[in-house]
């Protein structure tokens, strides 16, 4: 078998744990089947394999380390949709995926074919390090400084099962980016990295702790400016091993790191972590160049090959078709190959439901990854399909395939690019429904062309307040909440989780859900009968200030 | 100890879990019996629902249920769920009518 583009390859090694572990699971499932585990012991066991009981199934929610896969992987996701689910799957602001409709007795099953293609559904559940998320133009971005998958590979090896932070206070989200544009919300997560060439040419990190949105949202506060890449494992080790010996055990709501590093104020938090590394053996943790090199040697490195004229090809096509010439301005992004470029697949149609794929539709995907992307693909955590290394002159063609299984919307970065969690329609601890609202917001700018007149507009949706849609993030934010049992929704503005992360501020009461979508429409109108030009919608929202925005939201009730 | 129900006028109790092999929402019938169809629901007042559901918890591993609870409903016919929640989990998710529970056998 060849070495997949874009991810690490497993080794025996890899592959025995797997099993092991799948056996372990069944025979749990079997125990639980017949009795001899009640559901309080089978619970923390399943939820440590992905594995949850929503309102109307349990859920699987599968890992993508750093969000990328290769083409026999997402075939196989796809297989498993049809033939265990009822035909779809859910992408999710993890980079990962869920399926909704899975039979408990199922499961072994499920995770032995996953496991053909060497995946698997560990730690994307419990008080555990989760799946590390990565930028997802990774390796290919033109303004990137340092690929950050070697890197995300590297800590997942050393968070999978790591023996001292398996039961953590709560749960523990890291994300890494290479890039001097924040496309990974580094500011929002409990640790966020940012890697660049440091003075002699090896990578650097700059560490951000404590971030989170949840209850109580918090932008991250630099740790550490400069780590040095044979320090990363020693010094993420010491910042768990302080949250895990003083994050609070006994109010699950001040768990997370954020409380803490709140709680005590970052600069003890860094005093506490020297401490800890000045008594730790760094040799044990040092990260050499020797096993850098190693992880690296099991990536493959695609061969970016194009025609002299690719770049004009291109443009022609984009000349001779406007709506290709739309797609390709919301749709892509700068390669670091001239002769390439990153396409963005938009999951969000028009009053579609955002992150949702059929098997039909990821069967498909993984097909033209293969036509067009050395067989990779990549999830990013706002729900959409990148293919990394696309050649300019065939793009079109490309696009032309996507169109065939409706996945040719034009709206990246746009308003009907919208962030919903799955919502009351299937989750256990929501409030409120998250995809109608999705739906409604989407059908009715689903004009594509009003999409690009309106620019850079993100609109997150969550169902309760862990925030799994990221609502405090979005340009425009929709929180619901459950009022003597009706829908309602709560607006936020001026959220950001890219460079110059903000929290959204709070418009006012919330909404109920039949006035929520014409509130947000006279936002949208409000912005644009009062920009100045070039103004995007946050830049109008920063110049005004909030109150015109809130008139408008309110006008009516 | 459980917190007393309280009910409106035209409100019963109705008992509901989650099937432990599949997942899927189930209520309690008059019969003893689970089934996916609130219509089939055995109607409850709330002065006798306490030691039904007490019965009906110390059987759940025998009946392959999992956390079961009572909830509030119309008393009509069927049955309406009073909550948002429990009105999806008897109906199924509003966003695929495809997969309404009113169309499964």
């Amino acid at each position: 078998m060849s070495i997949p583009v874009g991810h690490y390859q497993y080794d025996r090694i890899d592959r025995d744990f797997l099993q092991a572990r799948i056996a372990e699971f069944e025979g749990q499932v079997q125990r639980r089947l017949d009795g001899t585990l009640s559901e309080d012991e089978f619970k923390p066991l399943r939820l440590m394999n992905g594995l949850y009981l929503q309102l109307h199934a349990y859920m699987l929610r599968v890992a993508i380390p750093y969000g990328i896969l290769d083409s026999r992987q997402l075939r196989k996701l796809g297989e498993i949709a049809r033939r265990y689910d009822r035909d779809y799957g859910h992408f999710t602001t993890r980079q990962n995926i869920q399926f909704n409709w899975i039979r408990l007795e199922d499961t072994p099953a499920i995770l032995r074919e996953l496991a053909e293609v060497d995946m698997h559904a560990i730690q994307t559940s419990g008080n555990c390090i989760r799946n590390v998320t990565a930028d997802e133009y990774a390796g290919a971005a033109a303004d990137e400084l340092v690929d950050p998958r070697v890197h995300a590979e590297i800590l997942r090896q050393w968070s999978t099962l790591h023996p001292e932070f398996t039961f953590l206070p709560r749960k523990f989200k890291i994300a890494i980016s290479g890039s001097p544009n924040d496309r990974v919300a580094a500011r929002f997560h409990d640790i966020g990295i940012l890697a660049r060439p440091g003075e002699d040419g090896a990578p650097v990190f700059r560490i951000f702790v404590g971030g989170g949105l949840g209850r109580t949202p918090v932008i991250g506060q630099e740790l550490f400016d400069s780590v040095r890449e044979e320090h990363l494992l020693a010094t993420l080790e010491a910042i768990l091993r302080v949250y895990n010996a003083h994050g609070r055990r006994d109010n699950i709501y001040k768990a997370r790191i954020k409380i803490l590093v709140q709680a005590i104020g970052v600069e003890a938090y860094r005093e506490a972590v020297e401490a800890e590394l000045a008594q730790m053996d760094l040799e044990r943790y040092r990260l050499t160049p020797e096993a850098v090199a190693a992880i690296q040697s099991r990536f493959a490195v695609p061969q970016l090959e194009a025609p002299a004229d690719a770049d004009a090809v291109l443009a022609q096509q984009r000349r001779d078709d406007p709506l290709f010439d739309r797609w390709v301005r919301s749709n892509t992004h700068v390669h670091r190959d001239p002769g390439h470029i990153i396409a963005t697949i938009s999951l969000k149609p028009a009053g579609g439901i955002p992150g949702d794929a059929t098997s039909a539709q990821i069967a498909r995907l993984a097909d033209l990854a293969d036509a067009y992307s050395f067989g990779e693909i990549r999830i990013t955590h706002l729900q959409n399909v990148v293919l990394g290394h696309v050649r300019k002159d065939r793009l079109r063609d490309l696009w032309m395939g996507l169109a065939e299984v409706g996945l040719a919307e034009a709206n990246i970065g746009l308003i009907g690019d919208i962030v919903a969690c799955p919502g009351l329609d299937y989750c256990a601890l929501a409030n409120a429904r998250s995809i109608p609202i999705a739906q409604k917001l989407g059908a009715r700018f689903a004009d594509t062309a009003l999409q690009a007149e309106i620019g850079a507009l993100r609109i997150n949706i969550s169902g309760c307040i862990n925030a799994c849609g990221h609502h405090h993030a979005g340009h425009i934010g929709l929180l619901g909440v459950d009022k003597r049992g009706e829908e309602f929704f709560q607006l936020t503005v001026g959220g950001r989780a890219e460079n110059g992360a903000a929290i959204g501020t709070i418009l006012g009461a919330a909404l109920p859900e039949d006035e929520t979508v014409d509130a947000i429409a006279r936002l949208v109108d409000c912005y644009l009968g009062r920009r100045e030009s070039g103004e995007t919608f946050l830049d109008t929202l920063t110049r005004l200030g909030h109150e015109p925005f809130r008139e408008a939201a309110y006008e009516t009730v | 100890m459980k917190r007393p129900v309280r009910l409106e006028p035209g409100q019963k109790l109705v008992l509901t879990a989650n099937r432990l092999l599949d997942g899927r929402t189930v209520w309690w019938c008059a019969d003893g019996t689970w089934d996916l169809h609130i219509g089939r629901a055995a109607l409850l007042d709330a002065d006798e629902a306490e030691a039904v559901l007490a019965r009906v918890v110390a059987e759940a591993q025998r009946d392959g249920v999992v956390g079961v609870y009572d909830t509030a409903v119309q008393a009509a016919v069927p049955p309406e769920p009073v909550t948002v929640r429990e009105k999806i989990r008897a109906h199924g998710p509003t966003v695929h009518p495809e997969f309404a529970v009113e169309t499964e056998q």
